[in-house]
């Protein structure tokens, strides 16, 4: 299919999809805002934790600076919502580079355990805030409105998605990938790899705060553990690898996919849907490591000894 | 919290002593722990890096919510006829309970140590951390011996939960919150002997009592966290350790 022509699909999907608040019910727009939303924090996920192969878990971070910011302008001074998403993404940016500079610096293992120290340190930093309503949180003003909550979340989604793809053809973005496969090989080859790391936690970051700041301006609620859930972290996380981390569409469709069966479990089983979904995510990952991306590629050529393979050249 | 739960489950309904329904609780935990290495993570133990932490987070939600089932939401709480004695000792007042906590868990991390250190298991243990291939030439079957080795981990969580119950109230969900905890004590205290977690431990113990004496408890988890963050930047190796 010609390039052109998958564009124009595209198009008319995002298109189609724009049109939901207009025929659909109340639960699908409302569960719409929480799926885009969820993909748009996937996908910014897939900048630093796909292309860079640094596995954060200080993307809640930035989502809940970007909650706090739109609160803390609009509940403390007033300000309308733009004012505090830009204030919102000033703070998630100023915390990633200032403290992306110091912990990109460790790899692997160690560089999750740090961001995930970074979160609990955010929250209990934010629960004995004054100005950030303490444990208590913040009550935002009401607004109704989910259709435009609806297509706000939609646009951020296509523009994130549009920056990954810059990203996947960009020379920016091949520096990052050349860091996740080898750090050292792409200095030697002359990529600036603290400058490209921090980029690329900085990107993320944008997207992610604006993503807290619609969410918490739509809920009009805000609290220190909701909006540095590190739960919510590890949830764009397994959305991003469900769907495939590194590809350009793999962590949308992760989160659409992932946040339909948990919505049908809540309705079907309600009990018992949180074990059902820790069942998925631990099928999906022994039967298909690389995402669903990597499946569709390669199950052309292995059919249904695809899922052997791979626990053949997993396992020990 | 499964360790606690059997604790729980033990003294209520056998009128077992905590501290007697401690190696019990092992005994059970250690074949969870041996069954979920060898049977699921063991099927992704080489893929991407990432996969075994979702893959136990994954397994984590399945375990808190059967728990939750199981054992209902409510707080619990292990009480035996010595919960409240305490004693004194040069003016302080020593609760006789926690005093037998600390000193199980004190003997419990000493005995790893010295298993991990002199026994034959403990060095199979040692060499696949440091080379599968080679730990496998030398005749350790690794399926076995990872399974093994997360048994005992589990075990020791196990008695761990066994002694929270004792100190501490439980619920289905106080599992993860503890998870964080001994990812930062670990680290901090240094990963290349299992005796550094004891440093660490007491370090980071000391160190929130006193925070939150000094400047309020609700700023615990800033100092204990921080103090993570900090050991990772300036020393990756923790504080005892010499290697990352």
């Amino acid at each position: 299919v010609k390039f052109s022509t998958k564009l124009a699909l595209a198009g008319v999907g995002i298109a189609l999809v724009a049109t939901v608040p207009w025929w659909g019910s109340a639960v699908l727009v409302q569960f719409g805002i929480n799926a885009l939303i969820l993909a748009t924090l996937a996908q910014s996920w897939n900048i630093i934790g796909g292309y860079t192969g640094y596995p954060s878990f200080g993307n809640s971070v930035f989502y809940g600076l970007g909650g706090y910011g739109v609160a803390i302008a609009m509940v403390q001074y007033g300000l309308p919502f733009p004012a505090g998403l830009a204030i919102g993404i000033s703070l998630a940016v100023g915390f990633a580079i200032l403290l992306g500079l110091p912990v990109l610096r460790l790899r692997g293992h160690y560089f999750a355990i740090a961001t995930l120290g970074l979160a609990e340190v955010m929250t209990a930093i934010v629960s004995n805030l004054e100005i950030a309503g303490r444990n208590v949180g913040l009550i935002l003003p009401l607004v109704k409105g989910d259709a435009l909550f609806f297509e706000l979340s939609l646009i951020l989604l296509v523009v994130t998605t549009l920056a990954v793809m810059w990203i996947s053809r960009s020379r920016f973005g091949f520096g990052l990938i050349a860091i996740r496969e080898n750090e050292q090989a792409a200095a030697v080859m002359g990529v600036n790899t603290t400058l490209y790391k921090i980029l690329a936690f900085a990107l993320c970051s944008v997207f992610s705060a604006v993503a807290g700041g619609i969410h918490a301006y739509w809920i009009t609620y805000l609290d220190p553990g909701s909006a540095f859930d590190v739960a919510l972290n590890v949830k764009m996380i397994i959305m991003a690898v469900f769907g495939g981390p590194g590809t350009i569409f793999g962590p949308v469709l992760g989160a659409f996919v992932l946040s339909a069966i948990s919505e049908i479990l809540a309705t079907k089983v309600t009990s018992l849907a949180s074990v059902f979904f820790g069942i998925v995510i631990v099928a999906a990952i022994v039967f298909m490591p690389r995402g669903f991306a990597d499946l569709v590629r390669r199950f052309r050529q292995s059919g249904w000894r695809y899922f052997q393979e791979n626990i053949r050249t997993y396992r020990v | 919290m499964l360790g606690a739960y059997a604790c729980y489950y033990l003294f209520t309904g056998l009128g077992l002593d905590p501290f007697a329904a401690l190696p019990v609780a092992m005994a059970l935990l250690f074949c969870l722990g041996y069954v979920i290495q060898r049977y699921v993570l063991n099927l992704v133990i080489r893929g991407p890096m990432f996969n075994t932490l979702l893959i136990t987070f994954g397994l984590e939600v399945v375990i808190t919510y059967v728990a939750q089932i199981a054992f209902s939401a409510d707080f619990r709480t292990v009480n035996p006829s010595y919960a409240g004695a305490n004693f004194n000792f040069f003016g302080a007042t020593v609760p006789l309970a926690r005093l037998l906590a600390f000193g199980v868990a004190l003997g419990l991390t000493f005995g790893l140590w010295l298993f991990l250190e002199h026994t034959r298991i403990g060095r199979a243990i040692r060499a696949t951390a440091q080379n599968l291939i080679g730990a496998r030439l030398y005749g350790v079957n690794p399926r076995h011996l990872y399974a093994l080795t997360f048994g005992i981990g589990a075990a020791l969580a196990g008695a761990a939960g066994t002694l929270y119950g004792v100190v501490s109230q439980i619920n289905p969900y106080i599992g993860s919150g503890l998870t964080g905890k001994s990812f930062a004590i670990a680290i901090i205290g240094g990963l290349d002997k299992s005796i550094y977690v004891l440093a660490g431990g007491l370090f980071l113990g000391i160190v929130e009592a006193m925070t939150a004496l000094y400047i309020g408890p609700t700023y615990t988890d800033v100092v204990s966290f921080g103090i993570l963050v900090l050991v990772l930047i300036v020393r990756p190796t923790g504080l005892l350790g010499r290697t990352a």
